[in-house]
């Protein structure tokens, strides 16, 4: 979190992130596609030529001023595939709420696990721990045929029982719900440790 | 000082107060004066900006931050690689009308000076060098610390928060 006092800016970084193809960037996609012009910058996506995340992708969302300060919320996508690993964890840098997007196809669960491992083992390097860390998740793709029962995916992804939400992203079902979700779990953690 | 809150769970909160913020932009823009760049931004290793001076108004500066930050992320796990220990301290990209030069000020800062190729890169490292001196002197400055003693995020305001996202997220 970066506070400018003299701007009276609050800003915030939400990091999305999952294996590769659970929709992380169709989240961001989603938002960037319904929100007021006013209120977004644009969505940046280094994305290779086969439309996979490379680097990154950034937006960032305003909502206007609240008791005279000015929240700004910046919001990043991870490449999800293993070998970007290096990747992910530099853009956990700074990192105040993130939002696991796995995915409900059962023969995706174990990538699920996998990336989930990957994300606490980046985190504890910046000192940070999944058990305290503001972080949500959301199971997308919930519209797929065989998807995974809500209790498998909670029993194996689950294990601090924070927030969950189910998601269809590319019709943005579940896509606000969670990144409110996020937002808040920032803001309440910021203010239970002042 | 910039003062940096750290939060039970490890993570860091990093406030600017408004003293501080004045000679960062007093510096930004002199820097810009005497090197005649085209656009000059300071901005956090996370990719925030904190203030920006020169030609910007067609230029995404908020997004140019956030690349920037990554490229020196990009680069720092690149020396590794090659077995340098230290970070780069110094980036640049040379095109055919316009040149960047990323310097980081701190571990946890750096600057962008977006440059026309008229302009020599001498004349940029020289002037860049003594604006992150100054930089470096104003974020360890630490006779304003005791002024920032209000907590920005009260229950209040988490409150107006969450009803201003559900407008925004109808």
């Amino acid at each position: 979190m970066f506070i400018n006092w003299a701007l009276q800016e609050i800003n915030l970084k939400i990091v999305y992130y999952g294996p590769g193809m659970s929709g992380k960037t169709t989240n961001l996609e989603y938002i960037h596609s319904k929100l007021d012009p006013s209120l977004k910058g644009d969505l940046v996506s280094l994305k290779t030529k086969e439309d996979r995340t490379i680097f990154f992708d950034f937006m960032q969302i305003e909502v206007g001023r609240i008791k005279g300060k000015k929240p700004k919320f910046n919001l990043y996508t991870v490449p999800g595939q293993v070998y970007y690993a290096s990747s992910r964890k530099v853009i956990l840098n700074g990192v105040d709420g993130i939002v696991f997007v796995a995915d409900s196809q059962p023969h995706r669960m174990e990538a699920n696990i996998e990336t989930l491992l990957d994300l606490e083992n980046n985190l504890k390097q910046d000192s940070h721990t999944l058990e305290s860390f503001p972080w949500v998740i959301q199971y997308n793709k919930r519209d797929l045929p065989g998807a995974e029962s809500i209790d498998v995916l909670q029993k194996r992804l689950n294990f601090f029982n924070v927030p969950y939400f189910e998601g269809v992203a590319v019709r943005g079902d579940g896509v606000f719900n969670t990144l409110k979700a996020v937002i808040n779990g920032v803001v309440q953690n910021v203010q239970n440790q002042l | 000082m910039v003062q940096t809150r750290k939060l039970k769970d490890g993570s860091r909160q990093i406030i600017l107060n408004g003293k501080q913020y004045d000679v960062i932009t007093k510096v930004l823009s002199e820097l810009a004066t005497k090197t005649k760049a085209s656009a000059i931004l300071f901005a956090d290793m996370s990719g925030q900006l904190i203030s920006q001076r020169g030609n910007t108004d067609n230029m995404n500066t908020t997004v140019l931050s956030a690349l920037a930050a990554s490229d020196f992320a990009a680069t720092s796990e690149m020396a590794k690689l090659v077995g340098e220990e230290a970070k780069f301290k110094l980036l640049f990209h040379e095109g055919e009308k316009r040149n960047v030069y990323l310097s980081n000020v701190g571990d946890n800062f750096f600057l962008v000076v977006v440059f026309d190729v008229s302009v020599t890169l001498g004349l940029i490292r020289i002037y860049t060098k003594k604006a992150i001196e100054d930089l470096v002197t104003v974020l360890e400055d630490t006779s304003d610390d005791d002024k920032i003693d209000e907590n920005i995020i009260d229950s209040d305001f988490s409150t107006l928060l969450g009803n201003a996202l559900d407008d925004t997220f109808k």
